[in-house]
C-alpha cells in the first residue's frame, strides 16, 4: 500500500494546493494576519464587530479558491458546534428583555435578549477562530511555513521537529491500519467498549506502533546526524524565502489595521449597548 | 583474517592512502554478553567497491556503524582496536565530525528521508554544513545527476516508488561528497525492478566517482559484476574473502545464493471439472479511496500447490492477499473456499482457514515473550486443546531455530527471526491456506532452506500457499505456478517454466533467476 492511499490524518484539515493570492502570500505574513485576526476576535466586545469579521472570513474563502460550499462542507461540525453553543446560551441565560416564549406542552422556553446576543457572540467568536485557522492551514504549505519560521530565527531543531512530524504522520497512520489488519488476521477482535477490551486495545494496538516508531526514529536519527544535523548551531538554506519590502510593510500594517478596526468599533462604533457581548 | 582489497590498478599506486584502515577492532554493546565484532582488520582504498555479506547478526551493520563513527559516539559499549578514516582515528573526530567523510545509506528508505521534497532532502546535508546556497544548488544537481534522478528534483517524497526513494537517499548522502559510501542492505525492501534501478545507480557511481563504496548485502547476484572483492563475516569476524570471479563460480552458480533450482513437480491442477479448487477467485476488484488496485483478478488454486505472486511494488500483490482474507473491502467479484462462497464472510471466520503473514513483522508482534507470541493466534483460531497447542508451538519454535529466544521479547529479534516467528504463529493453528507476504526477506542461506522445507511440508499435507516473493530462484525451486500482477491486473497465470519464458519475452529480466538470460529465453527455458 502506498502512503498516498491513506486518508488525511485530520479529515479536511489539510493544505489545499492552489495559486490564489492568499496561497502565494509569504507564510510569515499570513501568520501575522492570523494572529492579528485572532487577537481582534478575542478583544472585541461587540456583536457587530464579530459579525463583520465573520463576513470578511466568508469572503476570504472564495478568494482562496475554496468557495462557500467548501467552507460549509469542511466546517460543518464546527458550524453545528457553534449552533450548539448558541442554543445553550439561549436556554441558560435569563437576563435582559424577554423576546419570545415557546410553549411546548408542559415546558415553556423563554428567549432573553442577553442569552441570544451572548450566544450569537460566542458562536461567532468560535467560528471566527476555527474558520481563520482552517483558512490558514488550507492555504499555507506546512513545509514552506516551517522553513520560513526557521529562516526567521526559529531554532532549526524545532523547525525540523515540525517537518519530520509532517513527514511521518501519514506513515504512522498507514502503520496503524496495518497493525489493525494484523490483529484481525490473528483473530483478535477489539470492538466494544468494556475496560478489558480497552486495555487489550492499548496492548495490541499501541505497543507495536510505539516499537515501530522507535525503530524508525533510530534510523532517522542516524540518517540526519550522518548528514551533519546538529553539527553547527545554525544552518544555511538552498531556497531562502526572504521577506520582500512589501511583505515587511504588510507585517507592520496588518496589526495596525486590525487595531484601527478594533478602536473604531469599540470607541466610536455602534452605540453602546446595541450589540454588546 | 584481514580483509585487504587488492587487484585493482586504480588503487595499487604507492602514494594512495587507504580511506579505511581497521586494526583488531572489537566492539561489545553495553549489556551484551558477547562482542558484536571481534578482531576485525580491514583496509579499503579510494575507488574500491567492496561487498560484505554474512548471516543475520554476524556484525555487518555494527561494522557500518563503526565506520560511520556512530560507534563509539552514539552507541555505548566497549571498543578495542582502531578505526581510521583518512588516517585519523574515529575516536578523535568530534560527534558528527565524520558526516562529510563517510556516508551511510540504510535499509529502509522510508525511515531515512526526513523532509517533504526531493530537493529539500538532497540539500539537507549541505545546508547543515553551512555551505552557501550556490554551492548547495550545485551539489544537489550533481548528486541527483550521479544517481540518475535529476528529473525527480521537484517531486514530493511520498509520491516516489521504493527504488526512487532509495536513489534519493543515496543522492542525499552523496551531496555530502563523502570519501566512503556505505550502503547497508540497500535493496532489502525493494522489488526486482527497483533493485535493478539501485544496482544501476551503484554501477554509475563506481564508473564515474572516485569514492570507495562498501555494500552490505545478502543477495550477491547483482553485486558480482560490480564488486572488486567480497568479504564474508560470521560471529563478528571476517572469515573469508573472494574475488568477483570466485564468488560467481563458488557462491552464485546457478542459483544466486539460494538453494539450487531443482525441477519441481508442475502444478497438480487437474483438468477442469475433475476436482474442486480449494480457492477460486472470480473477477475480484478492490481499492483504496479513488484508486482501484485490483482490476478484475480471476484464478483458481488447488490443494498441494505453492503459487508465487510476483510483480512490481504497487502492482496489487499485498492488496490481493488482504482482500482474500477480507481486510480490504471488495468492489466486486467473488471468493470461494472449498466450493463455498466466502465473499461476505467475516475476517475472524476466514482467518481459521487462511493464515496471513505480513511484509513488516513489527506490525504483527503483540506479546511480551516469543512463546506467547507464537501461540497468540492459535489461542483465538485453533480448535486444539491448550496442552497439544503448547507442545506444537514448542516443536515449531525448535524447528525454526527460535527455541533459545522462547522467553525473550519478540521485538528484540532480528528481522529474519521475526519473520520466522510470525510464520510459526500461523503454522501453530494450521490453516489450510497460507498467504505469505515476502516471508523470505532477511533469511540467510540455511534459514531460507528451513523455511522452504516447512512450506513444502505444508503443501505435501494438502495445504495451499500463495507466496508473494521477489526471489526468482526461490520461485523456480519451490513453486509450481506464477501469478504475475501488473497495475492490478493478472498478466500471467502459468506454470513456473512457462511464466519465466513469458517474462523473458516481456523483457522483465529482473524476475528471472541468475543465469536464465545466458540460456534460451524463447520458451524452452532451463526449467
Amino acid at each position: 500500500m502506498a502512503l498516498s492511499e491513506g486518508q488525511s490524518f485530520y479529515p479536511g484539515l489539510t493544505y489545499v494546493e492552489n495559486t490564489s493570492l492568499l496561497h502565494r502570500l509569504h507564510p510569515l505574513v499570513k501568520l501575522v494576519l492570523l494572529l492579528s485576526f485572532s487577537l481582534t476576535v478575542f478583544a472585541l466586545s461587540s456583536l457587530a464587530g464579530e459579525a463583520l469579521l465573520f463576513g470578511c472570513l466568508l469572503a476570504a474563502f472564495p478568494l482562496a479558491g475554496l468557495g462557500p460550499a467548501f467552507f460549509f462542507r469542511k466546517l460543518r461540525f464546527i458550524l453545528l458546534f457553534g449552533l450548539f453553543i448558541l442554543l445553550v446560551q439561549v436556554l441558560a441565560v435569563r437576563e435582559g428583555l424577554l423576546l419570545r416564549q415557546f410553549v411546548l406542552g408542559p415546558v415553556t422556553l423563554s428567549v432573553w435578549s442577553a442569552g441570544l446576543l451572548g450566544g450569537l457572540g460566542m458562536m461567532l467568536r468560535f467560528l471566527n477562530i476555527i474558520g481563520a485557522s482552517y483558512l490558514f492551514v488550507a492555504t499555507t504549505d506546512p513545509n514552506r511555513l516551517a522553513y520560513a519560521l526557521m529562516q526567521a530565527g526559529l531554532p532549526y531543531r524545532y523547525g525540523f521537529m515540525l517537518i519530520t512530524a509532517l513527514r511521518f504522520i501519514p506513515l504512522f497512520q498507514l502503520e496503524l491500519a496495518q497493525v489493525r489488519n494484523a490483529q484481525l488476521a490473528k483473530g483478535i477482535e477489539l470492538e466494544g467498549l468494556s475496560p478489558r477490551r480497552l486495555l487489550a486495545a492499548v496492548k495490541y494496538l499501541y505497543l507495536p506502533l510505539v516499537i515501530s516508531a522507535l525503530s524508525r526514529v533510530e534510523s532517522l536519527a542516524i540518517s540526519m546526524e550522518n548528514r551533519a544535523f546538529g553539527l553547527y548551531p545554525t544552518r544555511t538554506y538552498l531556497d531562502f524565502q526572504a521577506l520582500t519590502g512589501r511583505d515587511k510593510l504588510a507585517c507592520a500594517a496588518i496589526p495596525l489595521l486590525f487595531l484601527l478596526f478594533y478602536l473604531a468599533l469599540e470607541k466610536v462604533g455602534p452605540p453602546a449597548g446595541l450589540f454588546p457581548l | 583474517m584481514e580483509g585487504v582489497v587488492t587487484g585493482n590498478s586504480v588503487r595499487s599506486g604507492p602514494a594512495l592512502e587507504p580511506v579505511v584502515e581497521i586494526r583488531d577492532l572489537s566492539f561489545t554493546y553495553r549489556g551484551a554478553a558477547r562482542p558484536a565484532l571481534a578482531g576485525v582488520n580491514l583496509r579499503v582504498y579510494p575507488g574500491q567497491f567492496l561487498t560484505i555479506t554474512g548471516p543475520s547478526g554476524c556484525g555487518k551493520s555494527t561494522l557500518a556503524l563503526c565506520l560511520a563513527g556512530f560507534i563509539p559516539h552514539a552507541y555505548p559499549g566497549r571498543l578495542e582496536g582502531t578505526v581510521r578514516i583518512q588516517g585519523r582515528d574515529t575516536r578523535d573526530y568530534p560527534a558528527g565530525g565524520l558526516s562529510g567523510l563517510v556516508g551511510l545509506v540504510q535499509q529502509d528508505p522510508e525511515a531515512q528521508l526526513c523532509t517533504m521534497r526531493v530537493v529539500d532532502e538532497v540539500a539537507f546535508g549541505p545546508e547543515n554544513l553551512h555551505l552557501p546556497p550556490e554551492e548547495i544548488a550545485e551539489r544537489v544537481r550533481w548528486a541527483l545527476q550521479a544517481v540518475g534522478a535529476l528529473h525527480l528534483k521537484e517531486r514530493k517524497i511520498h509520491t516516489l516508488s521504493g527504488g526512487e526513494k532509495q536513489r534519493v537517499a543515496i543522492a542525499s548522502v552523496l551531496a555530502m561528497t563523502p570519501s566512503l559510501l556505505i550502503l547497508d542492505e540497500p535493496t532489502a525492501n525493494l522489488d526486482p525492478a527497483c533493485t535493478r534501478e539501485v544496482l544501476q545507480t551503484l554501477e554509475k557511481l563506481k564508473a564515474e566517482q572516485g569514492m570507495a563504496i562498501i555494500v552490505i548485502e545478502h543477495r550477491l547476484a547483482g553485486l558480482a559484476p560490480l564488486s572488486d572483492a567480497f568479504l564474508f563475516m560470521e560471529g563478528g569476524k571476517i572469515v573469508g574473502q573472494a574475488g568477483p570471479g570466485e564468488v560467481q563460480t563458488r557462491y552464485l552458480a546457478p542459483g544466486g545464493g539460494f538453494p539450487p533450482p531443482h525441477r519441481q513437480p508442475e502444478s497438480r491442477r487437474p483438468p477442469a471439472g475433475k476436482r474442486e479448487p480449494l480457492l477460486a477467485v472470480d473477477n475480484l476488484r478492490a481499492g483504496y479511496g479513488n484508486r482501484e488496485v485490483l482490476r478484475g483478478i480471476s484464478f483458481s488454486a488447488h490443494e498441494g500447490e505453492t503459487i508465487a505472486l510476483m510483480g512490481d511494488n504497487g502492482s496489487g500483490k499485498t492488496t490481493l492477499l488482504l482482500a482474500l482474507l477480507g481486510l480490504v473491502p471488495l468492489r466486486g467479484g467473488k471468493i470461494r473456499l472449498a466450493g463455498e462462497d466466502i465473499t461476505s464472510r467475516k475476517v475472524a471466520r476466514r482467518a481459521r482457514d487462511m493464515g496471513l503473514t505480513f511484509q513488516n513483522p513489527n506490525h504483527q508482534l503483540f506479546e511480551k515473550t516469543v512463546a506467547r507470541e507464537a501461540a497468540l493466534p492459535a489461542h483465538f483460531l485453533s480448535r486444539e486443546g491448550p496442552d497439544r497447542l503448547a507442545a506444537k508451538v514448542d516443536r515449531l519454535l525448535a524447528a525454526f531455530q527460535l527455541e533459545q529466544y522462547r522467553e525473550g521479547n519478540p521485538f528484540t529479534l532480528s528481522l529474519g527471526e521475526k519473520k520466522r516467528l510470525t510464520l510459526v504463529s500461523v503454522l501453530a493453528y494450521d490453516p489450510r491456506l497460507l498467504l505469505l507476504d515476502e516471508p523470505l526477506v532477511g533469511q540467510d542461506g540455511g534459514r531460507l532452506e528451513l523455511l522452504l522445507a516447512a512450506l513444502a511440508e505444508h503443501r505435501s499435507r494438502g495445504g495451499l500457499i500463495l507466496l508473494a516473493c521477489h526471489e526468482p530462484e526461490v520461485v523456480v525451486s519451490s513453486c509450481q505456478r506464477v501469478l504475475f500482477l501488473e497495475q492490478g491486473r493478472l498478466l500471467i497465470d502459468a506454470p513456473v517454466a512457462e511464466a519465466m519464458a513469458r517474462l523473458a519475452r516481456m523483457g522483465r529480466v529482473e524476475y528471472l533467476p541468475a543465469g536464465y538470460g545466458r540460456k534460451k529465453v524463447d520458451g524452452d527455458g532451463p526449467f
